[in-house]
């Protein structure tokens, strides 16, 4: 009981400070993006992100949440970098965590290579529109919509019920002709499950949108994707999470080329969010059996709720 | 034994891949980066002149600094700032090798469906890297 109390308050300090900053001081960031940071060392700022991102890497994975999603506009509210930059490394944030965790789902089979293959061709595309579009913005509208957007995974995540084991009694053509099935080792059940799934043209053409939403704004795309894959196509939920994140590698990568065409991405600022990420990861995957996941979660949704309305709010130059 | 089970053969070869390339990635992008901002090779633009214009615009800060971008770096790769920004490009390729990898194997396979998506999977990796759709440098 006493292990869960100490990392459970510190994670609840933490976060409930980050909400009332998000909401009480709307205008620092602001003030700081229209003008250049010279009173502060660079090297100052480079060892902020770094620790800011790896508290955001524990939060997201105690949260069940993806780091993309909470880094942009997190990120963006804080730090003085323009928000081209933060989309740029939000990208390669969640890149590079899709890439680390790739090898292991796909080996276990929890990761299904032709379900991802399918949908990623599509929404690949599409995450490329989606950055040039997002690039091209004014950053007012930019502003706006991340904030709308924002807001719109905040009502997803408090509301969506995932289904662990969806029965599909009768998969459909498309499905078929893709040999979109499988089977893996459930370790809860500790027995093997095999699926299918049904309405693939559906979740083609959801994963458009999904694609084109992550390339515009930077953000991972697995508060998405997991919800097409599991309630839509009717993927068990471990299996939609893991190739959710096969998804995300290739989306990102597509996009990430934008923004590395439009010179939106600079190492000083990717790097010490990709390493802090990363580290947080880890450790908040050994805190996981240790706090109240579900507590920590409607703070976190209650974070991106904050940073939502305050990225809304900057939209409309308030 | 239970991996081959539940994945295929395909799906094995990208895991493997996909652990060597990514970690190398990782590797490259750290050592990249403490190259640069300790400066252990010339650099053309420092980490302070670019803190004092990160507040602007991509497209306007690349007119005030003169930073790598798209593949306009390739030929100066001797700069700490270059390959910083080169161990990012490798990072943003790691799918397009595991990709590139996979399709002998499906084609071997005799798997035309996949070996077709996979080839289009590429080939809009491949365009966006060469930064045509983009209209990269």
């Amino acid at each position: 009981m006493n292990q869960k109390v100490f990392p459970a308050t510190g994670t609840f300090f933490l976060l409930t400070m980050l909400v009332w900053m998000l909401l009480l001081f709307p205008t620092a960031a602001s003030a700081a993006q229209s003008q250049p940071a010279v009173q502060t060392a660079w090297w100052v700022w480079e060892i902020a992100l770094f620790v800011f991102c790896f508290f955001l890497g524990i939060v997201a994975v105690i949260g069940g949440v993806g780091g993309g999603v909470l880094f942009v506009p997190i990120v963006s509210s804080f730090f003085p970098f323009h928000i081209d930059f933060v989309r740029g490394a939000g990208l390669l944030v969640a890149l590079s965590g899709a890439l680390s965790a790739g090898s292991p789902l796909l080996k276990k089979g929890l990761a299904n290579l032709k379900l991802a293959l399918s949908m990623a061709l599509i929404a690949s595309i599409s995450s490329i529109g989606g950055a040039m579009v997002g690039l091209a913005m004014p950053e007012n509208v930019v502003q706006l919509s991340l904030g709308a957007t924002i807001l719109g995974i905040s009502v997803i995540m408090l509301l969506s019920k995932n289904s662990a084991y969806p029965d599909i009694s009768e998969p459909d053509t498309l499905s078929k002709i893709l040999h979109i099935y499988g089977i893996y080792y459930d370790e809860q059940l500790q027995k093997d499950v095999s699926w299918q799934i049904h309405r693939t043209p559906i979740g083609l053409l959801l994963f458009i949108v999904i694609g084109f939403m992550a390339g515009m704004f930077g953000l991972g795309a697995g508060w998405a994707n997991v919800p097409v894959f599991n309630l839509v196509l009717g993927v068990p939920l471990r299996v939609s999470v893991a190739t959710s994140i096969f998804v995300l590698s290739v989306n990102d990568t597509a996009a990430a080329w934008v923004y590395l065409h439009k010179g939106a991405v600079l190492p000083l600022i990717a790097v010490p969010s990709i390493a802090g990420m990363m580290l947080g990861t880890k450790i908040g995957a050994r805190l996981l059996t240790k706090v109240h996941t579900r507590v920590v979660r409607r703070l976190v949704i209650a974070l991106l709720a904050a940073a939502g309305l305050r990225a809304l709010l900057k939209g409309f130059g308030i | 034994m239970k991996e081959q089970l539940h994945a295929s053969k395909v799906q094995l070869t990208y895991a493997t891949v996909l652990s060597w390339t990514s970690t190398l990635g990782i590797i490259f992008i750290v050592a990249g980066y403490l190259v640069y901002v300790f400066q252990l090779l010339p650099t053309a633009v420092t980490p302070a002149e670019i803190a004092m214009q990160w507040h602007l615009r991509a497209s306007e800060f690349h007119k005030a600094v003169p930073v790598p971008s798209g593949w306009d770096w390739v030929s100066q790769l001797g700069r700490s700032d270059v390959l910083s920004y080169a161990s990012i490009v490798y990072l943003s390729s790691v799918t397009m090798i595991c990709l590139a990898v996979i399709i002998p194997l499906f084609f071997k396979e005799k798997d035309r469906i996949y070996t077709i998506i996979t080839i289009l999977q590429v080939l809009v990796l491949v365009f966006a890297a060469t930064g045509i759709i983009s209209g990269g440098h």
